[in-house]
């Protein structure tokens, strides 16, 4: 009888606990989402509660500048912070590797960096201290490891794991690559090779397949993974005028994307994207079925979209610019609300703000010069602040004063773009800064428990 | 029933009528237990599941077909983690003789946890995957659920005892072993060797629970190695049924060579 009462006892806790918790729940979805961190990142993401503290900076090192070695840049947006837009630390890594993008694990805890040139990947610590993230281990046998592929070109937060997805492979150098997926610890998982006409793997469409890469995003409701492609280390470490004049490496781009079945890693449908569709940004909104991308080498906009019958389908739907030769569109950033897409262009160095409300036609709006060049856009969830980074490759930066090597924060109101702090890269010798990811320390749930 | 065949082999009725339904948000509710008070509270349970469904808009979470079993691998991710465990009778045990001999859900949790699609949801889907296997007896054989309680000093044995007698519905079906470390020690190698963070609010008092955790739960076949994690985003039980059988499909093939 006593153990009955002290059941009884328990469950009447267990009970007040379920009634505190559909409080909870109550209370959570009358406010709605926290509105906080950067739009582009993974849903598996823990996300950032509130403003973003940081911005961490994957920054190329360049010779006689400064130690000259690629570099982790952390600089202070903490609001109402002495230090607020300007570096608080930096964390030089050995050599030159060619840095290029990065990604969180899932918990946040590690920030992995990627190196292009020599397949290395650099892994810090954020947690302990995310003001002073401190390298903890560095995959320096990646294409040993994962059987040739090559050029890996960030990290994707998965539960548990990061998806690496690749540019290259180790035996001809070419465009043709994998994902590949290692575990939080930095233990190597598996290899999927990118779909190719020879090896189709079951995927519909094959005969347009390239097995080329280069972003891989998720869209978990639809257990839909699409990756993107780009070129082969033969073509990204050549001098970009050398590139251009030569006319059988310029036939040595991506022209495809692949939707895969994210669960089996399965390709399912190769769909034609002709001129290096590169940076993938699936929408948020719970019924939008549908992800941008943009096309470098032919300035356009593509949607990734489910038809009426829920079949994948991909289209273009707008010119980037009407300047002949193309603008060189490279990363873009998409409003929480799935209506404003900005759209960098390295070319002319502006940034191209689209109303996308109707993903089918999207409709410029706004343009603004950031810089000479202009390469990487980072936006917070809450639309407000907008952040620029210029450098797209070491051998790909323009010369001369063309080479501007900057950070610049803007503020966005809606309508216009306004400066906030501008950082030079090249005066504080610092040197390319490329890929921006957020940090802080105050973190919250997943994206994909946050919008539920 | 003993089916490999695919999801789609277990019966739709079984799936809707016996386990936990699905709602509009995608989280599993609770079908009522024996027990009258423990009726109540998976009752109010469900009702809470509703009512927030309806105050959501009616997006599917899941909102695809799941593979079918054996038709895909699932590579090795890295041994299972052990460490010394109290289970809910009280009785020392080891992690490992948890994570050997059955393909195994291991779901890390802590009672007191009220955010919405974490640990209740997280024993949801376990509890459908349980009432699932009342009627497999492939699955009632050959596998096994562990709800491992991060929580030690609340979480204790006769806490876990009573959770699970307020949350499974069957007592047959497949083992359903609910358990807590030993020591703090023991817990901290053990989330460490799993990658479960698990952190204080800043605020003890919050709705949600006084801990901040990732959702994880691990998928780790009969030689205790992890094949697959799943979190929010992933955690649908069709998806962790079909790799339950895709990891027995592989056995027999293997058994076979």
């Amino acid at each position: 009888m006593k153990t009955r009462r002290h059941r009884h006892s328990q469950s009447t806790k267990i009970l007040r606990g379920i009634l505190v918790g559909a409080f909870a729940l109550a209370f959570i979805f009358s406010l709605g989402a926290v509105r906080a961190d950067e739009t582009c990142s993974s849903p598996y993401l823990a996300r950032i509660e509130g403003q973003e503290e940081f911005v961490y900076v994957w920054t190329l090192g360049v010779e006689g500048l400064g130690d000259g070695m690629d570099k982790l840049v952390t600089v202070d947006l903490k609001p109402g912070s002495p230090d607020y837009g300007k570096v608080i630390n930096s964390v030089s890594v050995e050599g030159r590797s060619e840095a290029h993008h990065g990604g969180f694990t899932d918990d946040r805890r590690q920030l992995w960096l990627a190196g292009l040139e020599n397949s290395k990947v650099f892994i810090f610590d954020v947690h302990t201290d995310p003001a002073k993230p401190k390298l903890m281990k560095t995959i320096a046998n990646f294409a040993e490891t994962t059987g040739g592929a090559a050029g890996p070109h960030g990290a994707y937060a998965l539960p548990g794991r990061v998806l690496i997805p690749c540019l290259s492979n180790a035996k001809d150098k070419g465009g043709k690559t994998a994902l590949v997926e290692y575990g939080n610890d930095g233990n190597y998982i598996a290899t999927h090779w990118l779909p190719t006409k020879e090896e189709a793997r079951g995927a519909a469409d094959a005969q347009f397949a390239d097995g080329y890469g280069y972003d891989a995003r998720v869209l978990p409701r639809k257990n839909a993974l699409l990756t993107s492609s780009f070129t082969g280390w033969n073509n990204y470490t050549m001098d970009f005028g050398k590139l251009t004049a030569d006319a059988e490496a310029m036939k040595h781009f991506g022209t495809t994307m692949v939707m895969w079945d994210f669960h089996t890693r399965q390709p399912k449908k190769v769909f034609q994207v002709p001129g290096a569709p590169l940076e993938i940004r699936w929408a948020w909104g719970d019924k939008h079925n549908y992800a941008f991308t943009a096309t470098a080498l032919t300035s356009k906009l593509w949607l990734v979209y489910a038809d009426d019958k829920g079949e994948w389908q991909a289209k273009e739907v707008a010119p980037v610019s009407d300047v002949k030769g193309g603008v060189l569109p490279v990363d873009i950033s998409l409003s929480a609300d799935d209506k404003t897409l900005f759209v960098d262009c390295f070319g002319d160095g502006k940034c191209r703000v689209f109303d996308v409300s109707d993903p089918q036609k999207p409709k410029q709006i706004y343009e603004k010069p950031i810089g000479k060049q202009v390469n990487m856009v980072s936006q917070s969830w809450d639309g407000k602040r907008v952040y620029f980074t210029s450098s797209l490759l070491a051998h790909w930066d323009k010369q001369g004063a063309d080479n501007e090597q900057f950070l610049r924060a803007y503020a966005w109101d809606g309508k216009e773009l306004r400066p906030g702090f501008d950082l030079d890269f090249t005066a504080l010798k610092l040197g390319r800064p490329h890929h921006m990811l957020f940090g802080s320390s105050k973190l919250g749930p997943a994206r994909t428990v946050a919008t539920k | 029933m003993n089916s490999l065949g695919g999801t789609g082999a277990v019966p739709s009725d079984s799936l809707g009528r016996h386990s936990p339904r699905r709602t509009g948000s995608g989280r599993p509710s609770i079908s009522l237990p024996r027990r009258s008070l423990a009726r109540k509270v998976a009752a109010l349970f469900f009702c809470a599941s509703l009512s927030l469904a309806a105050d959501l808009p009616r997006d599917p979470d899941y909102d695809y077909d799941p593979p079918a079993p054996g038709t895909y691998t699932l590579p090795v991710v890295k041994p299972a983690g052990d460490g010394a465990l109290l289970d809910s009778n009280g009785k020392s045990l080891n992690l490992r003789e948890l994570t050997h001999g059955r393909v195994t859900v291991l779901s890390f949790i802590y009672t007191r946890c009220a955010a919405g699609k974490a640990c209740p949801y997280a024993t949801g889907v376990l509890n459908q995957l349980h009432q699932l296997s009342v009627a497999d007896q492939l699955l009632a054989k050959n596998l096994r659920l562990v709800s491992m309680s991060f929580d030690p000093d609340y979480d204790t044995p006769q806490r876990l005892a009573d959770y699970s007698d307020a949350i499974r519905e069957e007592k047959s079906g497949c083992e359903w072993r609910f358990a807590t470390a030993k020591s703090r020690s023991d817990l901290d190698s053990i989330l460490a060797a799993y990658g479960q963070t698990v952190d204080k609010r800043r605020n003890p008092s919050d709705p949600q629970g006084p801990l901040f955790h990732i959702l994880r739960v691990f998928l780790i076949d009969r030689a205790g190695r992890i094949r697959n994690i799943y979190s929010s985003g992933t955690l649908d039980y069709r998806l962790v049924l079909a790799d339950v059988k895709t990891l027995l499909l592989e056995e027999a093939k293997l058994s076979k060579q």
